[in-house]
């Protein structure tokens, strides 16, 4: 298998180069995938991951392209100025790439947020008749509460440095509401990228497609709310799977890990497909 | 449901503390104490605990106290359990 890196033009409305790596299997790609990452410092933590399940994928046989979103990683522009919308559009760019290269139905592999951009895609790509499928790393299961997420990680320095205030997340989402950028933990978050990712949702899409959610923890199953979206996947005509695999929540844990089983969980589900 | 023990495994995954919370008890200072809790591991706390236990943080509730040591944090999620039953 060889690794190429590349930067990809993309001819949307926003332009720019994107920073890609694409993990090329030594013999002819059985089935491909596409990574979406988090964003801000949970793509950061979870690099290590997201590399070893890629080369793992190579080693199955299995073509993987990482692309660093606008304005994140390596990737052309600046994180402040990117929109939900330019995310999602970049998404479908890969998969256009991933198709044209192997001729292959596309996985969409997102990771905490990356699921929702993920689900966006999907939905996106089920009006011009393509279904792509769907793995699940860790879902947030709304927009709302990844924004949520993120406002708070403001109000955490604040209780840290002795100076917090009652109700600042909720000031902090009126002036994005205003149109302003409000800086969070060293990312300047624009009132765009806000309100995109407050209205993202796991909202299913038409179509016979697989799609397997896989969460880290202690538990046995799903999380409500991720379990209420996987049904009407279902009704939505994919097929579904999901669990819970022992391991660390490597996207937020204060040391880099490692999650094998949840590799191990992934590769199983990509290759069913491949064989069935 | 043993809310301590929950709390203190909680603590020891998200702050990645290779065991040392084996001898945390409710007296054990947290913040200015523990080195790991930085902004981002608060965060990762709080959205932890939503998921582990099911109960919904509003941001207002917290201060200071909250996280100064373990007793205050599970005094913290008791109360967070008995007003979201």
């Amino acid at each position: 298998m060889t690794l190429e890196a590349f930067f990809l033009p993309v001819g949307t409305p926003r332009g720019g180069r994107r920073y890609c790596l694409f993990h090329k299997p030594a013999s002819a790609a059985r089935a491909c995938v596409l990574y979406v990452h988090p964003f801000a410092e949970e793509m950061n933590k979870s690099r290590r991951m997201a590399a070893l399940m890629a080369r793992q994928f190579a080693a199955d046989g299995v073509a993987v392209l990482q692309m660093d979103l606008h304005g994140c990683g390596d990737s052309s522009g600046d994180f402040g100025d990117a929109s939900w919308h330019d995310w999602v559009d970049d998404v479908l760019v890969g998969c256009t790439w991933l198709r044209e290269r192997t001729g292959a139905r596309p996985w969409l592999w997102g990771l905490r947020s990356g699921c929702l951009l993920a689900a966006e895609a999907a939905r996106r790509l089920s009006h011009t008749g393509l279904h792509v499928d769907l793995l699940w790393w860790a879902p947030i299961a709304s927009g709302k509460a990844a924004l949520q997420h993120f406002l708070r990680l403001k109000s955490a320095g604040e209780l840290l440095a002795g100076s917090a205030s009652r109700g600042s997340v909720d000031a902090l989402r009126e002036r994005l509401a205003a149109g302003e950028s409000i800086e969070v933990g060293g990312y300047r978050l624009s009132s765009a990228l806000a309100s995109g990712l407050e209205q993202a949702s796991l909202a299913s899409a038409a179509g016979d497609r697989r799609l397997a959610s896989w969460d880290v923890g202690s538990g046995h199953a799903a999380s409500p709310a991720v379990q209420r979206v996987l049904a009407q996947w279902q009704i939505a005509g994919a097929q579904c799977r999901s669990g819970v695999v022992e391991g660390p929540a490597f996207w937020q844990t204060t040391e880099v890990e490692e999650a094998p089983n949840l590799i191990a969980a992934s590769r199983e589900t990509v290759a069913e497909a491949v064989t069935a | 449901m043993d809310v301590t023990h929950e709390v203190i495994r909680v603590l020891e995954d998200v702050l990645s503390l290779k065991g040392r919370s084996t001898s945390f008890s409710r007296e054990t200072p947290l913040l200015g104490a523990v080195p790991e809790l930085d902004s981002m591991a608060v965060v990762s706390l709080l959205t932890t605990l939503e998921e582990r236990f099911g109960i919904v943080i509003d941001d207002g509730d917290i201060n200071g106290e909250t996280f100064r040591t373990v007793g205050t944090l599970v005094d913290f999620v008791n109360e967070q359990l008995a007003t979201s039953a």
